[in-house]
C-alpha cells in the first residue's frame, strides 16, 4: 500500500512543484473559452437571428458556456494521457529501473502510476473551473461535488490507457507522437467543441463509438444542466445523446466508464509487468 | 570456513543466437569486494543484471543470500543494494525525497527511516545538500547519493555496476575511498564490474571476463605472480629474429603487438643487461614494469583491455543493450 502512496505523491509533488505548468495549461483553454468561443458565439447569435422563428429561443444561447464542459474535458484527458509520459521519462531517465527492481509487485507500482496520474488530471480540470465566472457559468457546491466525481472516473481510465500505452513505448519522442495522434480527433469527435446533431453519417458513427463522447455528455449534463432544459435547446445542442436508438443516461454512462476502468486497468498492469527498465 | 554470500553455477544468457554469458561460475564470500573486470561489452552488466534480477538468465542458476534469483526475484531484491551504470535518482526531487522514497519501496521501517537517512547521508557526506533538488547535483555527488540509496535498507550485497564511469579521476578516488571505507564500516559484501585496471586492484578477488567467459579468477597479486615476474617490453629493428633470440638463448616466450614485444622474467632488472649484449637486432626502447592486471589480460587474450577496436561480436551486443533500453 505504501508503494501506492509513494508513487502516487512522487507524481503530485512534481506536479505542484512545476509552476510554469499549471500556469501554462491554463492558456491553451483561455484561448478556446474566451477568444474562439466569445468571438463564434456573437457570430452565431447573428447568424441565427437572421432565421425566421428560433431566434428568440437562442437570444441567451453562449457558445463559450456550451464548450466549457468540453474544455475542462479535454484538459483532464489531455493531462491524464501526458501523464503517463512521466513513465517514457522514467524508462528514458534510468529512475524506472529504481522502481523495477524494488521487492514490491508491479501491480502496486501500475496503480501508483495511474492514481498519480489521474489525481493531476482532476487537479487540472479543477483548475478550469477559475474560468466559469469569466464566460457566466454559474456553479453550484453540488455541481462541483459531482463534476469531481465524474472527473476522477475519467481521469482514471485515460491515465490507465496512457501507461497501457507507455509500457509499449522506448521514448518521449515516440509517445507524444502517438498521443498527439489521438487527442484531437479524439477531442474533435467527442461533442466537446459542436454540437453533435445533423452530422454525416460516418461522422455520428465514429462519435458513438469514441469513448470521450459519453464522458463529455456527463460533463454537459451537469454543467449546463441538461433535465431542466428546454427539449428544443436540448436537441439544437445535441445534447440528446442516442446510441442505436436507445438513449444514453447519466447512470448508464457512469457504469460504462466504471467498468472501463477496471478493464483498462487490468491490462495495463499486464502490460506493465512485461514492461524492462 | 567462510559463507558464500552470492553462488552462480553456469549462469548463462543468449540473445538470440548470441551467447552473451556462457555459462559462468564463481562465488562470493561475506565480506568480499569482488570485481568483474572485462572490456566493453565482455557481459559484465549482463552477469550483474541477471543476479539483480532485472535480466531473466537462459540457463543455470544464481544464489543470492541463498535466495535463487528466478524462482524467489523479490527475496532477492529485499537483500541487494544496487548502483546502476547510468544514473538512476529522480533529479526533480530532492537528495532526501530520493531516499525517503526508497525507504517507502524497500518497506523500511517508519521509526527508523529518518535515522538510517541521515546515516548514509553522513557517509557520502551529503547531509548539507539533502534539501536540494538532485538536477543541481555534480556527477559524482549523484553518484555519491546513489550509493548512499543503495545502502539504505541495510542490503548484505551492494552491486556497483562500472561505479566510476564517466568520472574524473578526483572523484572517482574519493568514490573509491567510501566504497573501501564502507566495506571496513559494516562488513558489506560488494560485488562491482569495471573496466578500469587500476579500479580491479583495489577489489580482493576479480574475475576476469571476456566474450561471456571467465577466463582468470583469483586475487590481484596471484594473478599478476602467474605472470611469472616482471613484464619487460622492447621494440627492435627486427622484432621476428629477436623473439627467436629469446627463444633460444634465454628460453623466454614473448609475444609481439603494435611492433612491442614482451615478456615477463623474473628479476627483470638483472635480466636486461645481459639481454642488451647478447641480442644482435638493434634495441630501439626498453620498457620495465610490475606486472599489471592490464598484461594479465593481455597474456590471456593477446589484446590489451583497453582496446577500444569493437569486433562484430561488440557492436551486435552495444546494439542489443541499446535496443533493451
Amino acid at each position: 500500500m505504501e508503494v501506492i502512496y509513494s508513487l502516487w505523491l512522487r507524481d503530485v509533488r512534481k506536479y505542484l512543484r512545476d509552476k510554469a505548468r499549471i500556469f501554462g495549461s491554463l492558456a491553451m483553454p483561455f484561448i478556446f473559452l474566451v477568444l474562439f468561443g466569445s468571438g463564434l458565439s456573437g457570430s452565431l447569435q447573428s447568424m441565427m437571428s437572421m432565421g425566421s422563428n428560433a431566434g428568440g429561443l437562442f437570444s441567451d444561447f453562449s457558445y463559450s458556456e456550451f464548450m466549457f464542459p468540453g474544455i475542462i474535458l479535454m484538459t483532464s484527458f489531455m493531462t491524464a494521457l501526458f501523464g503517463a509520459l512521466s513513465v517514457v521519462e522514467d524508462k528514458e531517465f534510468g529512475y524506472m529501473k529504481e522502481i523495477l527492481v524494488a521487492p514490491v509487485s508491479r501491480t502496486a507500482i501500475a496503480i501508483g502510476k495511474i492514481l498519480g496520474g489521474s489525481t493531476v488530471a482532476v487537479m487540472q480540470g479543477l483548475i478550469m473551473l477559475v474560468f466559469a465566472p469569466l464566460i457566466g457559468v454559474d456553479l453550484s457546491f453540488l455541481m462541483i461535488l459531482q463534476l469531481l466525481g465524474v472527473m476522477i472516473i475519467v481521469a482514471f481510465a485515460i491515465s490507465g490507457i496512457g501507461l497501457l500505452l507507455a509500457t509499449k513505448m522506448k521514448t518521449t519522442q515516440g509517445f507524444q507522437m502517438i498521443v498527439q495522434m489521438l487527442v484531437m480527433p479524439m477531442i474533435f469527435l467527442s461533442g466537446a467543441m459542436f454540437p453533435i446533431n445533423g452530422l454525416p453519417d460516418w461522422m455520428s458513427f465514429v462519435v458513438r463509438i469514441n469513448p470521450l463522447t459519453y464522458a463529455v455528455d456527463m460533463f454537459k449534463t451537469i454543467i449546463l444542466n441538461k433535465e431542466a432544459m428546454n427539449p428544443m435547446m436540448k436537441q439544437a445542442l445535441g445534447l440528446d445523446l442516442e446510441i442505436w436508438g436507445m438513449p444514453v443516461t447519466f447512470t448508464a454512462e457512469i457504469l460504462i466508464y466504471l467498468v472501463a476502468s477496471l478493464v483498462i486497468l487490468f491490462f495495463a498492469t499486464q502490460s506493465f509487468k512485461h514492461t524492462e527498465a | 570456513m567462510m559463507e558464500n554470500v552470492i553462488e552462480v553455477k553456469k549462469l548463462r544468457k543468449e540473445f538470440g543466437d548470441l551467447v552473451a554469458v556462457n555459462n559462468v561460475s564463481f562465488n562470493v564470500e561475506k565480506g568480499e569486494v569482488f570485481g568483474f573486470l572485462g572490456p566493453n561489452g565482455a557481459g559484465k552488466s549482463t552477469t550483474i543484471n541477471m543476479l539483480c534480477t532485472i535480466l531473466r538468465k537462459s540457463g543455470g542458476e544464481g544464489y543470492i543470500a541463498g535466495k535463487e534469483i528466478t524462482t524467489d526475484p523479490e527475496g532477492v531484491r529485499k537483500r541487494i543494494g544496487i548502483i546502476f551504470q547510468e544514473n538512476s535518482l529522480d533529479s526533480n526531487l530532492t537528495a532526501y525525497e530520493n531516499l525517503y522514497m526508497h525507504c517507502q519501496l524497500y518497506g523500511v521501517d517508519k521509526k527508523v527511516r529518518k535515522e538510517r537517512i541521515n546515516e548514509v547521508l553522513d557517509i557520502v557526506e551529503l547531509t548539507d545538500r539533502q534539501k536540494d533538488q538532485v538536477m543541481y547535483f555534480s556527477g559524482g555527488m549523484k553518484r555519491r547519493l546513489e550509493i548512499a540509496r543503495g545502502l539504505l535498507h541495510y542490503p548484505q550485497v551492494l552491486f556497483l555496476d562500472e561505479p566510476t564511469i564517466g568520472l574524473d579521476p578526483q572523484t572517482r578516488n574519493k568514490i573509491w575511498d567510501f566504497i573501501k571505507h564502507l566495506k571496513e564500516r559494516i562488513n558489506l559484501t560488494i560485488f562491482l564490474t569495471t573496466h578500469y585496471m587500476d579500479e580491479a586492484e583495489y577489489c580482493d578477488r576479480i574475475a576476469i571476463i571476456d566474450h561471456g567467459d571467465i577466463i582468470a579468477l583469483d586475487t590481484p597479486d596471484v594473478l599478476k605472480d602467474n605472470l611469472g615476474g616482471d613484464v619487460i617490453e622492447i621494440s627492435t629493428n627486427d622484432n621476428q629474429r629477436a623473439i627467436e633470440e629469446l627463444d633460444t638463448l634465454f628460453g623466454i616466450e614473448s609475444k609481439q603487438k603494435d611492433g612491442v614485444i614482451s615478456f615477463n622474467v623474473k628479476k627483470g632488472n638483472e635480466f636486461i643487461p645481459g639481454m642488451i649484449s647478447k641480442l644482435s637486432p638493434t634495441i630501439n626502447s626498453i620498457n620495465l614494469h610490475r606486472p599489471t592486471l592490464n598484461d594479465v589480460f593481455l597474456s590471456l587474450t593477446g589484446r590489451e583491455i583497453r582496446d577500444e577496436q569493437l569486433t562484430k561480436q561488440d557492436i551486435f551486443k552495444q546494439k542489443m543493450r541499446a535496443g533493451r533500453h
